[in-house]
């Protein structure tokens, strides 16, 4: 056991951290804000594209995909100077850290350089179209229908919570290809451009704001998607969905532990030097928030190294469970101490970064509400649990 | 950062694990408990093993092992509910001769510890007793409450005040005659022996003050060594109690069903699994401040204090809600386990005290405050 990474990590952490200092677009630059989560704005796809080109942005894939076949490990010290750095190095997170490397990982070499190679250089945003009004938890019950027609699908159904559809260029959508089998086996996964006619996104308000529009209603009328479109083989949705998730997991430990290091640190800076800093149930809670953060930190490492020795990934679940309900004890904590000083909804908690999301930086309340985005999306805590108890403490289903 | 076990320490782990099982059994805990068996015999296997050796330097005999090696015969130990000298020994009064003591004496006590399984106590009496020179030793007064194991070590290192400073005095048990009175406290953890300790008069040689630099500094980290003792017995003793539970929910079946298999009861087990790994990964990060001399020693062995208590509060009150009445009973080893971790949480420091001394580190940035 060491508290230190071994020096050829480090070595790759500073040859990067000397590349951000160089290349990591100024504030003027940063000026056009994005949107939602499939709305990158053309300084931030320059530099995502830059990133794509030096073999920094999916730094595990060969060069032809943005990496430079990296360990693990140096994968994971990358990451983490970007997380220390708080920079984005894509504003269409889902497309960077599920989509592209979904195609890159079932698709066709036609697959790959259409759709995931254009979302790595930050040229096409994407969007996943999973859940449904029906499907949330029980993805697999999900019901959009695409029939085989000629040379292609016909799609109809609906999707929900789509984060980003509306910006983006398409969606890989799951859809139900075969309703005869039981419900895992009659899934397959589909490049749906939003172009297509027949597709419609429609965004809405969220929790935080009426004009906070991430969240889209996707509808499929009649839309016609070719073939060639199809990812991985057909009625084998569930192997890429469950890839996915995976994806989506094993990287959102970090994200957490940022949102706590938020916290600590912006939360502190607002009450150093007032009687906030003396009060007994503001340290006791305080005190709990950085042991949690360094919990996670400590049970990330633990996982990054078990992963690289091929573990369980329910592992992950631990990760994600214990992440986010500590985020959002934090966030909650924070709001509930400030009192009136935390009711200006407009005021920033803290201080303006422009390679961050501004979400981030906004009201306490904001950051509160924002805390539950992690505790149900990308399959709740209650399911976390679930997998928990049976994969890891074999407990009967 | 590698927070893996190495292929050592795993066969460490798994060594300690095969012996306890056959030596250190829930039965034989349970007739020292209920029968008054006297543990000597296991203290003396253990020093047959060298455990008590591990974590002491080479040079004084020791087999030079870490904090890390430490803390794995720990867990296991709290997992067994041991009830051996081990802990006060290795984790009180070790550390405190290693910070505090010169060369001959660290050869005479810690090579004492290794060779020949003498046991150690730690009096923290700064404020409540006083030294005074005495013919060439030293004259002991006062009163120290709440020591482990003073009814039974060999050796009691006492932290006392002279009119030159905090000293450590080490007191022989057994010569000390009438002038140490100790009056041992019927604690609720049957197993772990605390007393209090008064002193009238008890007089030591000049050797047997501790003679290192810098005792105010050997003293504190002495005590943090000691509080991470009882934060990886915290962990030791709650993975025993997931256990019993796990098992049990798994053949206890009601409404047909296996228990496990209801959700409310498989939600309380993760629970009480996530607080678990909470609370080892942070005190395998505070061992590893000892093994690295890590300027965050100080305060990750606070949060390790806290991640203890925050675990077995979590562990105590869901492992025996899951055993329904059989939870309730005497015959079930849950509360045997039950009992140590709250013992843990009420020594050292309490959860809060140290919450609050992390978050005033960072709020108001007064260190060891
Ligand atoms: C901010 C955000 C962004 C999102 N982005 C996307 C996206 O881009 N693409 C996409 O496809 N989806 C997205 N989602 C959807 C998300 O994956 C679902 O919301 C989630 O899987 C839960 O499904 P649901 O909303 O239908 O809730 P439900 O499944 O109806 O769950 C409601 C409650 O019931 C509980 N519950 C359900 N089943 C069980 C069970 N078996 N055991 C115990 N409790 C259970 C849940 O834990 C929850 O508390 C997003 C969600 C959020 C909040």
């Amino acid at each position: 056991m060491k508290l230190q990474f071994p020096a050829e990590a480090e070595a790759v952490r500073a040859e990067f951290s000397a590349w951000l200092d160089a290349n990591t677009p100024s504030v003027a630059e940063a000026t056009v804000r994005p949107r939602s989560t499939a709305d990158s704005p053309p300084w931030a796809r320059r530099f995502q594209c830059a990133m794509f080109d030096a073999g920094w942005l999916l730094p595990g894939q060969p060069p032809e995909f943005g990496g430079r076949n990296a360990s693990l490990l140096e994968q994971f010290v990358i990451e983490e100077e970007l997380m220390r750095r708080r920079v984005y190095h894509s504003f269409n997170p889902q497309g960077l850290s599920i989509i592209a490397p979904s195609i890159l990982m079932f698709g066709t070499p036609q697959q790959k350089a259409t759709w995931a190679v254009p979302v790595l250089r930050g040229e096409k945003t994407a969007a996943l179209g999973m859940s449904e009004p029906g499907a949330g938890s029980d993805l697999a019950g999900l019901r959009t229908r695409a029939v085989a027609d000629g040379e292609g699908y016909v799609v109809n159904g609906q999707k929900v919570w789509t984060s980003g559809a509306h910006d983006s260029d398409f969606i890989l959508a799951f859809v139900r290809t075969d309703p005869d089998v039981p419900k895992h086996k009659g899934i397959s996964a589909l490049i749906i451009p939003t172009a297509t006619p027949g597709v419609t996104c429609r965004p809405f308000g969220s929790i935080c704001s009426k004009d906070d529009h991430d969240f889209n209603e996707v509808f499929f009328d009649d839309a016609f998607v070719p073939a060639e479109n199809l990812v991985g083989n057909l009625n084998n949705g569930w192997h890429v969905a469950t890839g996915t998730l995976g994806e989506e997991r094993a990287m959102l430990w970090l994200s957490n532990y940022e949102r706590l290091d938020d916290v600590i640190n912006n939360f502190g800076a607002r009450v150093r030097g007032t009687e906030l800093a003396d009060d007994p149930l503001t340290q006791d809670w305080y005190g709990r928030l950085l042991v949690d953060a360094m919990a996670l930190r400590l049970l990330g490492y633990q996982s990054v190294a078990k992963t690289a020795s091929g573990h369980d990934p329910a592992e992950q679940s631990i990760l994600k469970l214990f992440g986010s309900e500590a985020a959002h004890e934090a966030t909650n904590r924070a709001l509930e101490t400030l009192g009136p000083l935390a009711l200006d909804h407009t005021i920033d908690s803290a201080p303006y970064n422009h390679m961050n999301l501004d979400q981030f930086s906004a009201s306490w309340f904001d950051r509160y509400c924002r805390s539950f985005a992690v505790t149900i999306a990308g399959g709740t805590s209650e399911i976390q649990r679930n997998i928990i108890a049976e994969r890891i403490l074999g407990l009967p289903r | 950062m590698e927070l893996e076990l190495d292929d050592d320490q795993r066969t460490l782990q798994e060594t300690v694990r095969g012996i306890i099982a056959k030596e250190c059994t829930p039965a034989f805990v349970r007739a020292v408990i209920e029968d008054g068996l006297d543990p000597s015999p296991w203290w003396d296997t253990m020093v047959g093993l060298y455990w008590p050796a591990l974590a002491i330097a080479e040079d004084v005999g020791g087999l030079g092992m870490t904090w890390i090696e430490l803390a794995i015969l720990l867990e296991e130990l709290g997992h067994a509910v041991d009830p051996s000298p081990y802990l006060a020994t290795t984790t009180q009064f070790v550390p405190i001769v290693r910070r505090c003591g010169d060369a001959a004496q660290a050869a005479r006590w810690l090579g004492g510890v290794a060779a020949g399984g003498i046991t150690g106590a730690l009096a923290l009496g700064e404020h409540t007793v006083r030294a005074t020179a005495d013919d060439g030793g030293w004259r002991l007064d006062g009163s120290v409450a709440y020591v482990v194991d003073a009814d039974r070590a060999d050796e009691i290192a006492v932290v006392a005040t002279a009119h030159d400073g905090v000293g450590v005095y080490v007191v022989e048990r057994a010569s000390a005659g009438a002038a140490l009175t100790i009056d041992p406290i019927p604690v609720f953890d049957h197993t772990t022996h605390i007393a209090g300790l008064s002193l009238e008069g008890v007089v030591v040689s000049g050797d047997r003050r501790l003679g290192g630099s810098d005792l105010a500094e050997g003293i504190a980290v002495a005590v943090e060594e000691a509080t991470l003792g009882w934060s990886v017995v915290t962990v030791g003793a709650c993975q025993r109690i997931l256990e019993l539970v796990v098992d049990h929910v798994k053949q206890r079946h009601q409404f047909g069903v296996p228990i496990g298999s209801f959700q409310a009861v498989k939600h309380k087990a993760v629970d009480m699994y996530v607080a678990i790994q909470r609370a080892r990964a942070i005190a395998q990060y505070a061992a590893l401040t000892f093994v690295e001399d890590d300027p965050r020693r100080s305060i990750a062995v606070s949060m390790a204090k806290v991640a203890a208590g925050d675990c077995q509060e979590v562990v105590l009150r869901n492992g025996v809600q899951l055993f329904g009445g059989m939870g309730f009973t005497w015959e079930n080893d849950l509360h045997i386990a039950l009992r140590r971790a709250k013992l843990c949480v009420t020594m050292f420091g309490s959860t809060i005290e140290h919450r609050r001394r992390v978050a005033r580190d960072a709020l108001l940035g007064e260190g060891a405050a």
